[in-house]
């Protein structure tokens, strides 16, 4: 056969393929645009899984009647223009792929009415062909039909799968967008039926109302939110506390300026966040929208835009895991109490106590300032500019001195009541029974002490008196040689032999009996796939966790109430003290209402 | 075979070899002990299959033979018997019985063709030592053996012949102890072999500190020890053991002489304080005078200052203190004198004047 240029039209059907794998991937793309377009109203309609029909509508700015035929054209788009409208790209799309590809693998039809236009106009396609654009009578924005999916392509149409198992593909894909845009309503139907209401929310109550829809209830129960921000990135989100963990990575949603994405990088710097505190072989579940100047950012590296590429890749992934680690860190037992006893109480107040995090930092100057002697608080009006500012930062502020003054009469955790065979601590709090499990909760305070001495001492170096040598690959022969500084700074010193052979000098004096072997190697392979690690940190803690479990009481070890209200005490005030070690929970709360719904009281 | 004899007489022997039968094992054969009698001799040996040991007596039986019988049953048996107890040990057929008084034992036996024993040695190396000075090499060098480590010739004693000297060096990567002996035996080549952990440990035991001559005998596998009464035969570690003379420093500028006593009294105190995890302390040197501080992660401090002889600049050096502890529990003066080059580099321990001993250990950067 002969070289020949390709139809357009095969050619938007290979296209196609990159870009539109299944349904899921239509309502992808048509949803994006309309975000896209600036709509706040979006209805999908969506029939046998997408299958039969995908109808998308908003309200957003439309396409003019002279632009219609060009929308169906390749590599046309109104988003950007020049190579430098790429580098800062903010829009979802701006490959100029998506409705061609889409109109030439079904039964088309897009109708739009831009705002001075006196009515719509509508276009349709199928296949190959294109109609005449004829008058439509569409109110505002626009409306995308896409009938058939795959009609002209059998092969692909072989590979959908059941209505069932795309509508789950669909609904996936629903919700990762949904939760893109708070600002944004969705009313979904489904084969004619409503089966999803998402509304629009501009207030911290409806972000609530409308996690909780999008999430679940479980998620939502044990949802903190997290906000930090630097120079030139910021990052919030909502982490799930690590006793609602899942066995998959199904709920880990990930946004960079709004853009629902799946990045290994990020993916790992939040895993490893967890790592401290959660079970063995579980994986968080967190939403993390992450803002960024995008020109330190590339979206153009893949068709369906799910990958992207940092610049600073490493400063990223350290900064997203100690926001995370910190904010998980910064959970204790006060706030877990206060959320269940809110359990039942509205959004709003609920929000109000997860967002008191963020609050911190004046809170605390707060309550330096009135602390000071009362000479110097008095007729001060700058004073007054605080005070005031300080209500502004959390307007509810005299519900939260309350708060405080009532837990100074009863802890978070409560006071002991007894111990239970051995191994529990009873204690009673304000909203009912607190069942501690001491070694657990006894364990996780060592540790953290452990680690905080650690921290402040700096690390110990043993110098080796035989130097080891170690065999490795060429590429990791090369990591040692690139990264003199990271192993420095956590207190090895290795050196580059020959081109296949490295040499260990120094390594810190905790390390005496781990197998060095195994440690440099892991630790390489890390460096190399992330271009950073936290092994060393891991194995170190490894070793701490060890020893706290050892300096930790065992069971059947009798306390006095004494004891046992001490340990109390040391969780309010330990990190991370609600999992233990290796993530089991150390403490749960059992409200009078659960108790009372033991026993079936006042039914 | 048939045998008897008094309880004292059986139970020496196999109190001597029974260090070495592990008490879990997944070879059957390796639980058991075998004894042999040929009618003047009564021979008892016990292995792992790394070491062998063998232990016999001069003993007329009633008939000559030889069993394989459960080595720990048959000791604790022999144990728990009345003192001065005669004991009869009879073998029938696959069952052995022991009998003493009213007291009855029918213990198992295994084939003695699957006892594993050690070949005869082709052309070893042979030379003639006192107990005592093996015993002396072995001890003052043991306690730097590494222990698991992945080096495995890490895990053992280097014994090193060279002409007129026998050389013992152990170290774990960290330290080092070296120690050496004047012979007679004359040799126009280096041998170097190492011993592994286990049997080191398992011939300080049995060596005893008087002048009693003991025969070497070095194969090419194994290393044997050979007393009238006990031979001692250990598989070798087949390593390159690392050049320890490159380690010994040797143009050391900083030497310091304390009371051995004193510094380890001082130490010993100090360590109290230190991370229970890597035991560092850290010793600043001023002139005649040393002083040693620890802190642990509760924040606890202790410092200790004694007088030693130093007249040269102030210095500061970190250490794991149970290092130094066990090189000092090794010298045998009343004084030790340190040498180091700075604060960052090797550190010599030994006697202040002929010294046969010497001990590396490596600073700790706290």
């Amino acid at each position: 056969m002969r070289i020949q240029a390709l139809t357009s039209h095969l050619i938007d059907q290979i296209a196609a393929g990159e870009v539109i794998e299944r349904p899921a991937s239509v309502i992808k793309e048509l949803v994006e645009n309309s975000i896209d377009a600036g709509a706040n109203e979006i209805h999908i309609d969506i029939e046998q899984g997408g299958k039969a029909l995908i109808r998308v509508r908003d309200n957003g700015i439309g396409i003019a009647k002279e632009e219609l035929k060009l929308a169906l054209t390749r590599h046309a788009t109104s988003k950007i223009s020049s190579m430098q409208d790429l580098e800062q790209v903010v829009s979802l799309g701006f490959r100029g792929e998506a409705l061609p590809s889409i109109a030439s693998i079904s039964k088309f039809s897009l109708s739009s009415k831009e705002q001075e236009q006196e009515y719509a106009w509508k276009i349709t396609a199928q296949g190959e062909g294109r109609e005449e654009i004829v008058p439509d009578s569409l109110t505002e924005g626009t409306l995308i039909e896409v009938r058939d999916l795959f009609f002209n392509i059998p092969a692909r149409k072989k590979f959908l799968k059941t209505d069932r198992t795309e509508t789950t593909y669909l609904d996936k894909i629903l919700r990762r967008l949904a939760l893109s845009r708070f600002d944004i309503s969705f009313y979904i139907s489904h084969n004619q039926k409503n089966s999803h209401r998402w509304l629009a929310s501009n207030n911290i109550d409806n972000d609530a109302i409308r996690l909780r829809q999008i999430m679940g209830e479980s998620f939502f129960d044990a949802a903190l939110a997290f906000e930090n921000s630097s120079e030139y990135i910021s990052l919030s989100g909502w982490l799930a506390m690590p006793s609602f963990s899942r066995s998959q990575t199904d709920m880990q949603y990930l946004f960079v300026n709004g853009r629902p994405i799946k990045d290994r990088l990020l993916a790992h710097a939040a895993r490893q966040a967890y790592q401290d505190v959660l079970y063995h072989g579980r994986f968080p579940a967190y939403i993390i929208y992450l803002t960024i100047d995008p020109l330190l950012i590339d979206v153009n590296a893949h068709p369906t835009k799910q990958e992207i590429r940092f610049q600073e890749s490493r400063s990223i992934h350290d900064f997203v895991y100690r926001t995370i680690k910190q904010a998980l860190a910064e959970v204790g037992p006060q706030e877990l109490v206060n959320q269940n006893s809110n359990n039942n109480s509205t959004p709003a107040e609920y929000y109000k106590l997860i967002n008191k995090k963020g609050d911190s930092v004046s809170n605390t100057a707060f309550l330096q300032k009135a602390l000071l002697p009362l000479q110097t608080r008095e007729s001060e009006s700058d004073n007054h500019a605080l005070y005031s500012s300080l209500y502004e930062s959390f307007p509810d502020h005299s519900d939260r001195a309350e708060v405080h003054d009532h837990q100074a009469i009863i802890p978070p955790l409560g006071f002991a009541l007894a111990q239970l065979h051995g191994i529990y601590i009873l204690a009673e709090n304000e909203n009912g029974l607190i069942i501690v499990d001491m070694h657990a909760a006894h364990e996780r305070i060592n540790y953290e002490k452990l680690k905080q001495a650690v921290e402040e001492d700096g690390i110990p170096v043993q110098d080796l008196l035989v130097p080891e040598k170690i065999s490795v690959s060429q590429q990791e022969a090369d990591a040692v040689e690139f990264n003199q500084e990271v192993f420095a700074h956590i207190g090895l010193s290795i050196d580059r032999i020959g081109p296949e052979s490295i040499i260990v000098r120094k390594v810190p004096a905790l390390f005496k009996h781990v197998k060095l072997v195994v440690l440099i190697k892991d630790l390489l392979a890390e460096i190399i796939n992330q271009g950073e690690s936290r092994f060393l940190e891991q194995t170190a803690n490894e070793i701490l966790s060890t020893m706290a479990c050892h300096m930790s009481v065992r069971a059947n070890r009798q306390l006095t109430i004494e004891e046992m209200n001490a340990l109390l005490r040391n969780m309010e005030i330990t990190e991370r003290s609600g999992q233990c070690n290796h993530g089991r929970p150390t403490w749960r709360q059992f409200t009078i209402d659960d108790l009372d719904r033991l026993f079936m009281r006042g039914r | 075979m048939k045998l008897t004899t008094l309880r004292e007489t059986l139970l020496n022997p196999l109190t001597m070899v029974i260090g070495v039968v592990e008490r879990r094992q997944t070879l059957p054969i390796l639980a058991n002990i075998l004894i042999q009698a040929d009618g003047k001799k009564l021979t008892v040996t016990a292995t792992d299959l790394e070491v062998e040991l063998k232990a016999s007596i001069d003993m007329v039986v009633d008939e000559p033979g030889e069993v394989t019988l459960p080595a720990r049953k048959l000791v604790d048996i022999c144990r728990t018997l009345p003192a001065e107890a005669q004991l009869t040990l009879k073998i029938n057929g696959e069952k052995a019985l022991l009998t003493s008084g009213r007291s009855r034992f029918t213990l198992s036996t295994l084939p003695v063709k699957d006892f594993p024993v050690v070949d005869k040695f082709k052309s070893p190396t042979e030379l003639n030592l006192k107990q005592s000075d093996l015993k002396q090499l072995i001890d003052s060098t043991q306690f730097a053996m590494a222990q698991q480590d992945v080096r495995y010739y890490l895990n053992g004693l280097m014994l090193e012949i060279q002409d007129k000297q026998l050389v013992s060096v152990a170290t774990d990567g960290h330290r080092l102890s070296y120690c050496h002996l004047d012979t007679t035996i004359a040799s126009d080549s280096v041998q170097q072999i190492i011993i592994p952990r286990k049997g080191v440990q398992e011939l300080s035991k049995l060596l005893s500190t008087d002048d009693e001559m003991v025969n070497v005998k070095i194969g090419s596998n194994h290393i044997a020890i050979i007393s009238p009464a006990l031979s001692f035969i250990s598989k070798l570690i087949d390593g390159k053991f690392p050049d320890y003379d490159r380690v010994l420093p040797k143009k050391t500028e900083i030497k310091l002489l304390a009371n051995k006593d004193t510094l380890s009294a001082a130490l010993t105190r100090t360590s109290i304080l230190s991370n229970e995890k890597y035991r560092g302390i850290r010793f600043s040197l001023s002139t005649n005078k040393l002083s040693i501080q620890a802190h642990n992660p509760e924040k606890e401090e202790a410092e200790e200052e004694i007088e030693i002889q130093y007249t040269g600049d102030d210095i500061e050096i970190g250490f794991n203190v149970n290092y130094l502890l066990e090189a000092l529990a090794a010298i045998e003066d009343e004084n030790v004198q340190i040498s180091m080059v700075d604060s960052s580099s090797s550190c010599l321990l030994q006697q202040p004047k002929n010294g046969n001993c010497k001990y590396v250990i490596m600073p700790m950067r706290l």
